[in-house]
C-alpha cells in the first residue's frame, strides 16, 4: 500500500549529538581500512589523513584540531530519517527498504566537542515504477545556531 | 605552491571491502541493521551473507576525493545514488574526473565499480573548496 501523502511535513526531532574525540578517531580509522584488535585501531593505512587522527598533525595544520571525517555526519544527522522510517503511523515496510540515494551538504568542519542539533521532515513521500519513495530532510546545526550539515535521504521501498 | 586542479583531471581509489568491515564499519557509525551484521537477514534479503553498508561506500567514495585534493575538510557536499550493495571480500575502484573547477569550487564525478565491473554507484558527485 502507498504511503499516504498527508505525512509530508511531519518533523523528528530535536537530536542533539556531542561529538567525542576518540569517536572521530574511530570512524576515520575504521572508514579508511584500519582492523580493530584488543582496543587498538592498528596502524592508520597510509591514505588516512592525520588531520583526522593524529593532535600533533592537526594543531600544525589548518583547523587547530583534529576534525571528523565529513561522512561521520551521518552517525548524527540520519536520526531524523531513522525516526520516520520507524514511525508506526507512517507504517514503512523495513523489510522491503533500501537506502536509495543521499545527498550532505557540509557547511564547515566539525571538531571534538562541538554539540549539534538535528532537525528533520518528511519533504516528498511519491510512488513511482510500483515503489514507494520517501524522502526526509535534515539540517543540523551548532551551539551557535550556525548551519553545519544537511541532508536528503531516500528510501525507496521495493513492492510486496 | 598550491596545487592547481584543471578539468578532466582524473584519479583512482581502490578499497577492499574486507570480511568483517561492515562489523566494524557498523560499529563505528551505530549502523547496527542486521543485514550488515547477520548473515541469516541477509540470506533472507536475498544476498549470500551481510552486506556493507551504503553510507560506508558514499564514505569511500568521498574519502577518494578527499585524497585526491588532500584536505578531508575541504569537502563541501556528497551526492549519490546507490545502486548495488557491496558484499564482503569486493573489491571497489572508485574513479574520479574533475568537470567544473570554479568560484573556488571543485566538482568531481566519482563512479565506483566492484571486481566484476558492475556500478556499486551512480550519479556520484563530490564538490570541495579549492583552500
Amino acid at each position: 500500500m502507498a504511503l499516504d501523502p498527508k505525512f509530508v511535513g511531519r518533523a523528528y526531532g530535536p537530536f542533539t549529538y556531542e561529538i567525542g574525540r576518540e569517536k572521530l578517531r574511530e570512524f576515520s580509522l575504521i572508514l579508511g581500512g584500519s582492523v580493530p584488535s584488543a582496543g587498538t585501531f592498528g596502524e592508520p593505512p597510509e591514505h588516512v589523513s592525520p588531520l583526522l587522527y593524529s593532535q600533533e598533525a592537526a594543531q600544525a595544520g589548518p583547523y587547530g584540531d583534529i576534525i571528523a571525517f565529513p561522512s561521520f555526519a551521518v552517525v548524527f544527522a540520519i536520526r531524523p530519517f531513522s525516526a520516520a522510517i520507524a514511525d508506526p503511523e507512517l507504517g514503512v515496510d523495513r523489510v522491503r527498504l533500501v537506502h536509495g540515494e543521499q545527498e550532505l551538504e557540509f557547511l564547515g568542519v566539525m571538531r571534538p566537542g562541538d554539540v549539534l542539533t538535528t532537525t528533520g521532515q518528511i519533504s516528498e513521500l511519491y510512488r513511482k515504477a510500483g515503489m514507494d519513495f520517501l524522502v526526509v530532510t535534515t539540517e543540523t546545526r551548532n551551539a551557535k545556531g550556525e548551519p553545519v550539515v544537511r541532508g536528503v535521504w531516500t528510501a525507496v521501498i521495493r513492492p510486496a | 605552491m598550491a596545487r592547481t586542479f584543471q578539468v578532466g583531471d582524473t584519479f583512482t581509489h581502490v578499497r577492499q571491502c574486507d570480511r568483517l568491515r561492515p562489523v566494524y564499519y557498523a560499529g563505528a557509525s551505530g549502523d547496527y541493521n542486521p543485514i550488515h551484521i547477520d548473515p541469516e537477514v541477509g540470506k533472507l534479503a536475498g544476498f549470500n551473507g551481510v552486506i556493507l553498508q551504503g553510507l560506508c561506500t558514499l564514505g569511500w567514495a568521498v574519502e577518494a576525493v578527499a585524497v585526491f585534493v588532500g584536505d578531508p575538510g575541504r569537502v563541501r557536499r556528497v551526492k549519490v545514488r546507490f545502486s548495488r550493495p557491496v558484499l564482503p571480500e569486493d573489491t571497489v575502484t572508485f574513479q574520479g574526473r574533475v568537470t567544473a573547477v570554479e568560484d573556488g569550487r571543485l566538482t568531481t564525478e566519482v563512479t565506483a565499480t566492484n571486481q566484476r565491473g558492475e556500478p556499486v554507484l551512480r550519479g556520484a558527485v563530490v564538490e570541495t573548496s579549492l583552500g
